[in-house]
């Protein structure tokens, strides 16, 4: 080896490294980041759903007992009626600068007295001593811009004093009145549903795994499946696509049907479910049926 | 200075952090790979500067040869030279002396024998240029080779640890898919200067030979001339 070979040899040997260290360290600052897909997107169809979750009460009962328990509870809200009056009286003033709508101030004596729809809309003024003449409790004639607003305080203190009345009648009841053979809480609410979803999720996961994407954009397309279950938690029937599929468009149209005979077999591949609550299984909306959103990975 | 540390991550395409979780065979490969660039480069490099100063002393002593008087006394100066066309020039003063000592002169004779020493000393002189040149023929054509057969070797692990997890998901075989790549990376990364050098090296020496051939045949027409003119004194 001749010294030019030996000085070739250190350059090539330096450079080497420093081209190795430059881009090992270089690229720190900035790591290449790598998305990390989301094995599977399955969502419930209707989770939060606005539907009355109350488990049905038997009404007649509930009904006849509640006269007994009225009239002693009655006497108390009118004595505490004045009591709301006073609250809204400070932000009277605040109304009062801003010129009160004529159309808003007229609707709302007609709710609480016939007396004062009879008075004229220009009459503004005269309206507020009507008012006052006809409930002597109330501190609304200490002003006489009596505005939109304060009228509004006060049909809303006289509604919900008619509530009052009327939910304790209700709350005591029907403990009482209750049939035995209800059980608590036999409907699938929300979060029941919710519930469940996660724990087909979590089954229905490693197969869902192993589908394969059949193309791009694939991944976009949302199939409704329906699922009919025993109470064992097997299959009754082949799970089928149901209603219309969500996130497609022209790159993906001919792959949805792959990404349905993909939802079919991931869920029918991991068909015995597991663990599912039996006392939801044949209630209203229980999971005798079960309804899915499901999504390719990515 | 807390960023400047190496990256060791797999999922960054840091040199260091992929070679640190490739596969042993694949690892093997790699550290090859490096070692027959590293050796490639430092060939490279040494032609590059032994062809330029080659060229550059030769064409400084052929013109300092047909501007010389007395071949005599040029070879004392320039007859222990290290330069191919000097041992080129040494070779035919050489034969010149030996074939004129005695008082018979075969001309004929003598002018083969000085056409073949000079032509052997232009083609050793040649061999030793061209020492090297063949490594870097088969690092041009072996490495990709090579990575590639990483890069295979790999890839297969990947599959088979597809197939221990049994999962088609990307993130499983991917770090395997890019290191085994790598070693492709590597192999690609030695080959093209390689081959790139070889062809110009090849060039390069080739223009040499050619001119030693030139020079060694004109210091044969000039000893030839020499040869009647002394021989009929």
């Amino acid at each position: 080896m001749t010294r030019n070979e030996g000085v070739g040899l250190a350059v090539a040997a330096i450079g080497h490294v420093a081209l190795f260290a430059i881009l090992s360290v270089v690229w720190l600052a900035k790591p290449v980041p790598l998305p990390t897909p989301k094995p599977i997107e399955v969502s419930l169809v209707d989770a939060v759903a606005l539907d009355q979750q109350a488990p049905p009460a038997p009404e007649p009962p509930a009904q006849s007992t509640a006269p007994d328990q009225g009239p002693p509870e009655d006497a108390p809200p009118p004595a505490k009626a004045p009591e709301p009056a006073p609250d809204p009286a400070p932000p009277k003033p605040q109304p009062a600068a801003v010129p009160p709508p004529k159309p808003a101030a007229k609707p709302v004596p007609s709710v609480n007295k016939p007396v004062a729809e009879k008075v004229e809309k220009p009459a503004k003024a005269k309206a507020a001593p009507v008012k006052a003449a006809a409930p002597p409790a109330k501190a609304v004639a200490a002003t006489k811009a009596a505005g939109a607003n304060s009228s509004a305080t006060k049909a809303k203190a006289t509604g919900s004093l008619l509530d009052d009345d009327f939910r304790k009648g209700l709350s005591q009841t029907p403990s009482k009145a209750k049939s035995p053979d209800a059980a608590p809480g036999a409907t699938m609410d929300a979060k029941a549903a919710a519930d469940i979803g996660s724990a087909i999720r979590r089954q229905v996961q490693p197969c869902a795994d192993r589908q394969v994407n059949p193309g791009p954009g694939a991944s976009r397309i949302v199939v409704t499946i329906a699922l009919s279950l025993n109470r064992d938690g097997s299959l009754a029937a082949r799970p089928s696509v149901s209603g219309d599929h969500g996130g497609v468009d022209d790159e993906n149209r001919r792959y949805v049907d792959a990404v349905d005979r993909n939802a079919i077999a991931t869920f029918s591949g991991c068909a015995p479910l597991r663990g599912l609550p039996p006392e939801l299984y044949d209630v209203p909306r229980g999971w005798k049926t079960f309804k899915l959103r499901y999504k390719l990975p990515g | 200075m807390t960023s400047l540390a190496l990256n060791t991550d797999a999922t960054s395409l840091s040199p260091i952090g992929i070679f640190l979780h490739a596969d042993p065979v694949v690892q093997i490969v790699m550290v090859g790979l490096l070692l027959a660039s590293i050796w490639t480069w430092a060939i490279i490099l040494g032609f590059f500067f032994r062809l330029g100063a080659t060229r550059r002393k030769t064409e400084r002593f052929e013109r300092d040869f047909w501007k010389a008087e007395d071949i005599d006394a040029f070879h004392r100066i320039e007859g222990e030279s290290d330069l191919p066309i000097a041992k080129v020039f040494a070779a035919g003063v050489a034969e010149w002396r030996r074939s004129t000592a005695g008082g018979q002169v075969d001309r004929g004779g003598t002018r083969e024998r000085l056409a073949t020493a000079m032509g052997a000393a232009v083609a050793g002189e040649i061999d030793a240029l061209s020492d090297r040149l063949n490594i870097l023929a088969t690092v041009g054509a072996v490495a990709p080779f090579v990575g590639l057969f990483g890069t295979v070797w790999g890839i297969m692990r990947s599959f088979t640890s597809i197939a221990a997890a049994q999962n088609t998901s990307l993130a499983i075989v991917a770090p395997g898919i890019a290191e085994a790549l790598f070693a492709t990376a590597i192999g690609l990364f030695a080959a093209i200067p390689a081959v790139i050098a070889y062809n110009r090296f090849s060039h390069g020496i080739n223009r040499i030979e050619a001119r030693l051939n030139r020079f060694a045949d004109g210091f044969h027409a000039t000893l030839s001339r020499q040869l009647e003119s002394e021989v009929k004194r």
